[in-house]
């Protein structure tokens, strides 16, 4: 793992490149771990091959890489929440990134989560092909997110991702089918919270979100979404008060979605 | 190393140009002490003043004092650059493509004039002899302006060369330059930017007294601690390349030209030509974010002749320093062809039929010298490229970038703006807007918001009194085709808490409020109260 990822910086002692453990920190000092850890992740001048998107803390605790890896194809099901996010850390930490054909997509919601809103082009509607559009995009954005309503021919899907690998960029499905994804993720709102009967609003979102690629088994996590003035705070849920087994993926039903 | 690929570089210097110039003017031999000069200081002197004691920067009574036979002559940049054009035109007979940096400094590419006449010693002695032999007018028959060459892989080096009429080997520019005293990086204003003596001041203060010991510092400390002039000087005593070897691509269409008719014969129709034709390429070149660095004025002529010259810059040209070069231009020009005939035809000589300004190189307006930022740079520029190509096959409306905006709802927060076009909200998000729901905002929000039904225990539809309450509570929600158990709802929130200041009269009718719904399996639904019936504003998950 250590020689796999390309040393960042010139810092000092480094710590273990996976994921940076926030825990117990302040905010300072989360900044500059964080910071630490795009520097060996970052999205420009790197090998485009090995190069890591970031993704938020919770999420990079699912995947070996820690982050998506360029040139993959990623495949995002169930709550949009999750694809907000993703979008929201890479545009934070400088990259590009566009969506096609995801005409309802709410950009304030990326952008309470973080996103530069500058850095996030939509294509609402990229009839006739969208594919094309996307393959086009590939060409210059570090993420493309494509919603794709109707199933993609094995051979289109190919040409598409080889587009991807060549640039090093990461082309995430929303939607129907893909064939051949390098990694897949589901998410699911469990649970919700702040919503009374006549009274209270929503503060808290609970998603449930299940990750999984060729190259690792299934695994799962729980990432709290977190209303504050005006932002909404990304968290793992170890620290959701009252996360429970049964709020967790492996609920009745959750298995056969 | 591989200095040699990018090119020699020849530079022919005459020394004290604007006092030759002003003497041939005033019609003083060179032989006598001359000086010129600018706000009663002495600005340029030349060499049997010089032998006197006259120095740069002296007082008029001063230098008259020390030498008393000084003829003394104003400053003026305009015969400075019309006398220089038969020297430029001297050297370009000769070698092809040469370069005015300034009057009395002009660069040719070497490639190739070595092997041509036969090793660049002999090339610079033919060209020493061609200035030689070049007569400037009003001087009365005499010939002679004495020129210095100076060759090496760099053009600073190769002008630092000239003068000492040095011939630098291949690949020994920073060897040659390492020797000098650090004030050789100022000496040439022509490849200076203004603060730089007070920047060679600095480092001789702080010790580094040659530019070798400038050179050795490693180029990240100097770039973290001083200016992008002193970034530049920095590659020159190393004898790097100027600029990046990729200067930006020449944006199409940016050269502007001119026709007269009747053509311009006098010098100062020409210059005022000029310096339209100059404004008009500005406002071209910002146009295309670009800014120019080496400008090619070309020029057609009654009798069907080309006149063309190079300009090059150190820094960018503003407009007025690019009117100053076609002013000079021409005016050399129109000079040598007047002084050449044309004048004894009364005013039926040759005169100037078309004027076109054409750029050679562009560097980015906000042009950085080495790509210390250049990581981000191409992201960007990758990225506007993909999108652009985009609205290509699209319609620029296709690609928009969304900017938060003032509203209330989630969908009238973020205004949506073609790329490309000035991020503009639709309104201003400073100021408070009540109504507004708080963090977290839906993560799908309707283009077209689809109806939906809400019904109590009871199944009566739930709507909204004049008051903005619910008329029951709401049990069941109704919405594209399927029906859920409502959990909890939260709300209603008026959308416009003011909604009754205007157009009150209409009543309950126009009452609009929003309200948060959660459905069996943690799925929140923003309605909106609209018209007397709800929409599904948006969907949280």
């Amino acid at each position: 793992m250590f020689s796999a990822v390309p040393d960042g910086g010139s810092g000092g002692a480094r710590a273990p490149k996976a994921v940076p453990d926030l825990s117990g920190l302040s905010q300072a000092q989360k900044l500059a771990r964080l910071r630490h850890h795009l520097a060996g992740h970052h999205l420009a001048g790197q090998d485009p091959a090995r190069r890591m998107l970031p993704v938020p803390a919770p999420v990079a605790e699912l995947l070996p890489g820690g982050g998506l890896p360029g040139g993959s194809v990623v495949g995002v099901g169930g709550a949009r929440l999750l694809l907000l996010a993703l979008l929201a850390q890479v545009t934070a930490a400088g990259g590009h990134a566009a969506v096609v054909a995801l005409p309802d997509l709410g950009l304030l919601a990326a952008a309470e989560l973080g996103a530069d809103l500058g850095r996030l082009a939509v294509v609402a509607d990229p009839s006739p092909d969208p594919l094309e559009v996307a393959a086009v995009l590939l060409d210059g954005m570090d993420v493309v997110v494509l919603g794709a309503d109707r199933a993609v021919t094995p051979a289109r899907a190919q040409v598409v991702a080889a587009r991807a690998r060549g640039k090093g960029a990461v082309l995430i499905v929303s939607g129907a089918p893909w064939p051949g994804l390098d990694l897949r993720f589901e998410a699911r709102v469990s649970r919700c919270e702040g919503v009374g009967r006549g009274h209270g609003r929503l503060r808290c979102l609970l998603l449930a979100v299940r990750a999984w690629g060729r190259s690792f088994p299934e695994r799962r996590g729980l990432v709290r979404l977190e209303g504050d003035r005006g932002l909404v705070r990304v968290r793992g849920a170890q620290d959701f008060p009252g996360a429970t087994a049964q709020d967790g993926p492996g609920a009745a039903g959750w298995g056969a979605r | 190393m591989g200095g040699a690929v990018s090119g020699r570089v020849l530079a022919v210097w005459c020394p004290d140009w604007p006092a030759v110039a002003a003497a041939a003017a005033a019609g003083v031999p060179a032989h006598q002490p001359v000086a010129v000069l600018l706000a009663n200081r002495v600005q340029v002197c030349s060499a049997p003043a010089r032998v006197e004691g006259v120095r740069r920067g002296l007082r008029r009574r001063e230098a008259q004092s020390r030498c008393p036979g000084l003829t003394v002559l104003p400053a003026d940049a305009d015969r400075d650059g019309r006398y220089f054009e038969p020297v430029a035109g001297a050297v370009d007979t000769m070698v092809p493509g040469a370069e005015v940096l300034r009057p009395g400094l002009l660069v040719v590419p070497a490639r190739g004039v070595g092997r041509f006449f036969g090793g660049e010693d002999k090339a610079a002695e033919r060209l020493v002899d061609a200035v030689g032999a070049v007569a400037l007018p009003g001087q009365g028959g005499q010939v002679g302006v004495e020129c210095q060459v100076g060759a090496a892989d760099q053009l600073f080096t190769a002008v630092t060369a000239a003068r000492s009429s040095t011939h630098v080997a291949v690949g020994g520019d920073a060897a040659f330059l390492a020797p000098l005293p650090v004030a050789v990086l100022a000496a040439e204003p022509a490849l200076a930017a203004p603060g730089r003596a007070d920047f060679v001041d600095l480092l001789r203060r702080l010790g580094l007294r040659t530019v070798g010991d400038f050179a050795a510092l490693p180029a990240k400390d100097v770039a973290s601690r001083f200016d992008r002039d002193a970034v530049l000087a920095h590659r020159r005593a190393r004898g790097e390349a100027d600029r990046p070897p990729s200067a930006r691509p020449l944006p199409p269409d940016v050269a502007v030209g001119q026709r007269f008719d009747p053509p311009l014969a006098r010098v100062d129709a020409a210059a005022f030509a000029g310096r339209a034709l100059a404004a008009q390429l500005h406002t071209r070149l910002a146009a295309a974010a670009v800014a120019c660095t080496r400008l090619r004025v070309l020029a057609r002529t009654t009798g069907g002749g080309e006149l063309a010259r190079v300009w090059r810059c150190a820094q960018p040209l503003t407009p007025d320093a690019t009117a100053d070069r076609v002013r000079w231009q021409l005016d050399g020009w129109l000079t040598a062809r007047a002084a050449a005939g044309g004048a004894g035809e009364g005013g039926a000589g040759e005169g100037i039929t078309a004027l076109t300004l054409e750029p050679v190189e562009v560097v980015d307006a906000g042009a950085l010298q080495l790509g210390l930022w250049d990581g981000e740079d191409q992201g960007q520029e990758r990225a506007r490229r993909a999108l652009a190509r985009v609205q290509g096959l699209l319609g620029g409306d296709a690609v928009r970038v969304g900017v938060l905006s003032g509203g209330v709802g989630p969908g009238e927060r973020v205004t949506l703006v073609p790329f490309g076009d000035e991020p503009v909200p639709a309104a201003d998000p400073a100021p408070p807007w009540p109504g507004r729901m708080p963090a977290p905002s839906p993560s799908t929000v309707f283009a077209q918001p689809p109806p939906a039904r809400l019904l109590d225990r009871s199944g009566a539809p739930v709507a909204v009194t004049g008051r903005g309450h619910l008329t029951g509570d709401p049990e069941q929600l109704a919405w594209r085709a399927a029906q859920a158990r409502v959990r909890g709802w939260s709300g209603p929130w008026l959308v416009d808490p003011q909604w009754w200041a205007e157009r009150w009269w209409e009543g309950a009718a126009r009452l609009s409020v929003r309200l948060q719904v959660e459905v069996e399996g943690s799925v929140v639904v923003l309605l909106l109260w609209r018209d007397q019936v709800w929409q599904v504003e948006g969907v949280y998950e």
